[in-house]
């Protein structure tokens, strides 16, 4: 049958098929008694045939206007236009034939799974990702079964490829296949292209819809927690494209152990790439099983340190930036001691204006304790040019501040030397030594040396140096102006 | 409703933005409090467009042509919607239990609201001054953004990571709503920028300040200041504007007064000067909350470029200013440090709230500056020499480092009190006068000497 030629095409603001010869009747609340009679009206008059329902279509309809039925928190108008709906759908179709109508949902029931649908998908997408499933993924899906066979039948594949990445894609394969198959109903809809790129970038965004794969029924799963399996102590890192399998994810008593066993490994091997390897794949574990308590808090901790101690900034700032989160959720940990490496740190990139906001946020106990005011007094003791109080809460900081500090170090050594070179003629090396917090004479010496001044120490005899600062006034400013220019902020955030 | 749009009518015939802005006001005036309600009341959800364009088209004395008429019937059914959202609110908290679902109604409405006068504008259907009517309807948008924004905060709690992320806490923005209305901000700005009209008297382009300032102050709110430096990047970069000097002074103020706090931010403090200079001059002689704004940034400033205080007559002026510099300024001209280190601290919560904490901390130099002058001045005078006369005695310029140590130990309590000052910290201290050209002269340390410039040792001081 021809459909006519004529139908008014309404925008579309959904993905239902929306069938729009039935708008009109909608409206119309005298008509919404007797749904089958009306049908016909909008069929143009030319197709009596439309009037003379299946049986089938017929018992349906009686079925869905039993009171039995009758689903709480869906009104009997709602349920009216779905099943017109529904009918006119497969009528336009020509497929009343093919649908079993005996144990088709009743529409009470589809608006009811529709819901649950949009209940999970994101509010900011308002998209339903279930209604769209494309013949793209069908096809995929046929290679699923080789997949899982090739991955059996290498038994000696590296570790890391069976455990993640294969299981990993062929996870989101079998995902979507169980999809499609429950949501045949909807599948009118894939016909439309731009909708599947929509899809794609829904699966990447929100993948957690279906959490567990081991049951066909759970796949449509509230975005939950995944609860782990995995009892290895050890896992390598891989950034996540599908929501992770329960086997691959260890609990959190096992994440404890790995925690007590990777500090260990650290102070034995000091193998960073391993053990930042592995506190990453530990975070992530903490974030796809949710848990947010005093032990996430522990481990960023950790990582945070340790990244500190090998100047990994890209690192540090990333756990950094989690730890502000989560102390702000009162969820102990040392927020005193990570507030003054933040000072610290921006102290480093000369960021007045995170410095100012840092500031702002500190709260007169923060500003009383230890370790902040060792860090604001270094703050305030450069912003006021007083590089002798620097350089010795240099040699007193505390916890990993002394590797924060080591960042700046050389620029405000060459600061200092700028300045003095205006101030004074000349100095003993001893003098500067002190000033400059070098441990000895050698090392200042060594340090005056590698920036092109070995010209102005004068050798006294008996071990006495006096160093011609005023010669080398020009390019000590040099020096320290390009020190200042080039603040490598690795992650910045 | 035809009665209900006599005044849009009325609006309209004036030819001017303000009065057709009042009209499309989410406030009920204060004249006639049942207005927004009565506008509601005037129209249903299924009559509403008919009812608009009815009363448009069939009105004599605003005669638009029929495509204007279409834009206005668009705009103004959009603004009955709002209303009716409003209304709806207002019920909703007379029975207190407003939620977040009214605060977004609201806010969609009105936001459909400014989307359909941008889409209007640039079809240009509507006269050249509409986009100063829609300046007004977009700050609307800004506040309501802001309100929803709170209520949201209010009622959400901290939310979980979602997706593939790594890492536990989620980086959702805290302003969403607001931030939704910035890149609305966004378009309106570059659909006044852009106007390609060669006609100066029918163009957009006068509206580019005024919509910069709001998108400087909705920067601001949302802490995303940096943003506001590509709004002004690219209106310096816009060849063809009207002179600056041609724009209401109200935009120009403004749109200075921010220019001036973005350089000062950045530590540009020469550009800062010059910015918040012209709108101190510009700024309108009666406008107390502005004049005292743009000092709070102007006075930091000046300290760091002239070395310069402010006059005490200045900040009687404005009692939050003398509250807030007062005892600064105070302690700069004394060259009391300890007092100085101690008006810090007690103001630093307004100082850091203002962000000119770290800029003012820069001027504790000058305070020093004043305090070894003292020392310098007080030293005296070398004796007369033969053949010289009172007129020029020369003053010591040979100052041992312990009259300095002395000095700056003056204000510190004693032992045990936790504080100390070494010899050396006190001659790290010169050594930055002098590196900073506060001070001429050099120390030496084989004699525990200051030896001062004969001339000119405290450079701009008279000495």
């Amino acid at each position: 049958m021809q459909p006519p030629a004529y139908n008014a095409v309404k925008p579309r603001t959904t993905l239902q098929p929306a069938p729009v010869s039935l708008h009109t009747q909608l409206s119309n609340p005298s008509h919404a008694h007797t749904p089958l009679q009306s049908d016909a009206a909008p069929a143009s008059s030319s197709k009596p045939k439309k009037v003379e329902w299946p049986p089938a279509v017929r018992e349906y309809v009686r079925r869905a206007f039993e009171p039995a039925n009758a689903i709480p928190g869906i009104s009997q108008l709602e349920m009216q236009a779905k099943l017109k709906a529904t009918i006119s759908f497969y009528a336009e179709r020509n497929a009343h034939d093919e649908v079993h109508w005996p144990t088709h949902p009743l529409p009470q029931e589809l608006l009811m799974e529709e819901r649950r649908k949009a209940a999970l998908a994101s509010p900011t997408n308002g998209f339903d990702e279930h209604t769209n499933t494309t013949p793209q993924s069908k096809k995929r899906k046929s290679q699923d079964a080789e997949e899982l066979q090739g991955q059996q039948t290498q038994a000696n594949v590296p570790p890391w490829r069976s455990t993640n990445l294969v299981s990993r894609m062929t996870y989101v394969e079998g995902h979507t296949g169980k999809r499609h198959k429950k949501n045949a109903l909807m599948d009118a809809a894939s016909k439309f292209d731009p909708v599947e790129l929509d899809k794609r970038r829904q699966r990447f965004q929100l993948g957690n819809n279906g959490t567990n794969a081991t049951s066909p029924d759970e796949d449509e799963m509230p975005a939950g927690p995944v609860v782990g399996t995995n009892q290895n102590l050890e896992k390598s890192y891989f950034r996540l494209t599908a929501p992770p399998k329960p086997e691959t994810v260890r609990p959190l008593h096992i994440l404890e152990d790995t925690l007590v066993m990777l500090l260990e490994k650290w102070k034995a091997e000091r193998n960073y790439n391993y053990i930042c390897n592995q506190f990453k794949s530990v975070r992530q574990d903490l974030t796809v099983q949710h848990i947010k308590n005093a032990f996430t808090v522990k481990v960023y901790e950790h990582h945070a340190r340790i990244s500190l101690e090998k100047g990994d900034l890209g690192e540090y700032n990333q756990c950094q930036t989690q730890l502000k989160a989560l102390y702000a959720q009162n969820l102990r940990g040392k927020p005193a001691e990570f507030k003054a490496y933040r000072i610290l740190y921006f102290v480093y990139t000369c960021n007045k204006t995170d410095m100012n906001d840092m500031l702002a946020e500190l709260t007169l106990a923060d500003k009383s304790h230890e370790w902040i005011k060792h860090a604001l007094e270094v703050r305030s003791s450069l912003a006021v040019g007083n590089y002798h109080k620097f350089f010795r809460l240099y040699l007193g900081a505390q916890n990993m501040g002394a590797y924060l500090m080591d960042m700046f170090i050389e620029r405000e050594r060459l600061s200092a030397l700028a300045n003095m070179s205006r101030g004074y003629a000349n100095v003993t090396l001893r003098f500067l030594t002190d000033e400059l917090g070098f441990d000895n004479d050698e090392i200042c010496r060594e340090f005056l040396e590698s920036h092109g001044a070995q010209n102005i120490i004068e050798d006294k005899g008996d071990n006495q140096y006096r160093v011609r600062l005023r010669e080398a006034a020009s390019q000590f400013e040099s020096l320290r102006a390009a020190a200042f220019s080039k603040v490598d902020i690795k992650g910045q955030i | 409703m035809q009665s209900a749009l006599e005044s849009f009518h009325e609006a309209y015939a004036s030819g001017l933005a303000q009065p057709v802005a009042a009209f499309l006001s989410p406030i009920a005036p204060i004249n006639a409090s049942n207005r927004l309600y009565d506008f509601a009341r005037a129209s249903s959800d299924d009559k509403i467009e008919g009812d608009v364009r009815y009363a448009l088209k069939y009105n004599k004395t605003t005669r638009m042509t029929n495509k204007e008429c279409g834009a206005w019937v668009d705009i103004i059914v959009c603004y009955w919607r709002a209303v009716k959202e409003i209304i709806k609110a207002d019920k909703a908290a007379d029975q207190s239990r407003t939620g977040d679902r009214q605060y977004l109604a609201i806010y969609d409405a009105w936001k459909d609201l400014t989307s359909s006068f941008i889409k209007h504008i640039s079809g240009g259907l509507l006269p050249a001054w509409a986009i100063f009517t829609l300046y007004f309807t977009a700050n609307h948008l800004r506040k309501i953004a802001i309100k929803t924004d709170e209520q949201l905060a209010k009622s959400k709690p901290a939310v979980l990571n979602t997706g593939y992320s790594d890492d536990i806490a989620s980086t959702t923005p805290q302003n969403q709503k607001l931030e939704e209305a910035a890149r609305v901000f966004n378009r309106i700005f570059a659909l006044c920028l852009g106007d390609r009209n060669q006609d100066m008297s029918e163009s957009r382009k006068w509206g580019v300040y005024c919509i910069a300032n709001l998108q400087f102050k909705t920067y601001f709110k949302l802490k995303a200041i940096s943003l506001s430096k590509n709004v002004v990047r690219s209106i310096e970069a816009q060849p063809d504007l009207p002179s600056f000097e041609l724009y209401p002074r109200a935009h120009r103020v403004t749109y200075r007064y921010y220019t001036g706090v973005l350089a000062f931010l950045q530590e540009d403090y020469a550009k800062a000067e010059q910015s918040l200079q012209g709108a101190w001059e510009s700024c309108w002689s009666r406008s107390q909350q502005n004049k005292s704004l743009i000092l709070t940034y102007l006075i930091p400033c000046r300290l760091i470029t002239q070395h310069k205080v402010p006059t005490a007559g200045l900040l009687a002026e404005a009692p939050r200013l003398q509250r807030i510099f007062g005892p600064l300024v105070a302690c700069i001209k004394r060259g009391d440090l300890t007092g100085f280190d101690k008006a810090l601290a007690d103001g630093e919560p307004e100082f850091v709230r203002r962000r000119i904490f770290l800029t003012l901390e820069r001027s504790r130099d000058i305070a020093l500056r004043n305090l070894l002058r003292k020392v310098y001045l007080a030293g005296g005078f070398d004796d007369l020499k033969e053949g010289q006369t009172e007129k020029d005695r020369i003053r010591k310029s040979r100052i041992p480092l312990a009259h300095f140590v002395a000095a700056l130990r003056m204000g510190i309590s004693g032992a045990g009190s936790g504080q100390a000052l070494e010899d050396e910290e006190v001659e790290c201290l010169l050594a930055n006068q002098i590196y900073k050209g506060l001070m001429k002269g050099y120390i030496s340390r084989e004699h525990a000497m200051v030896v001062l410039n004969k001339k000119g040792a405290f450079p701009g001081t008279g000495v």
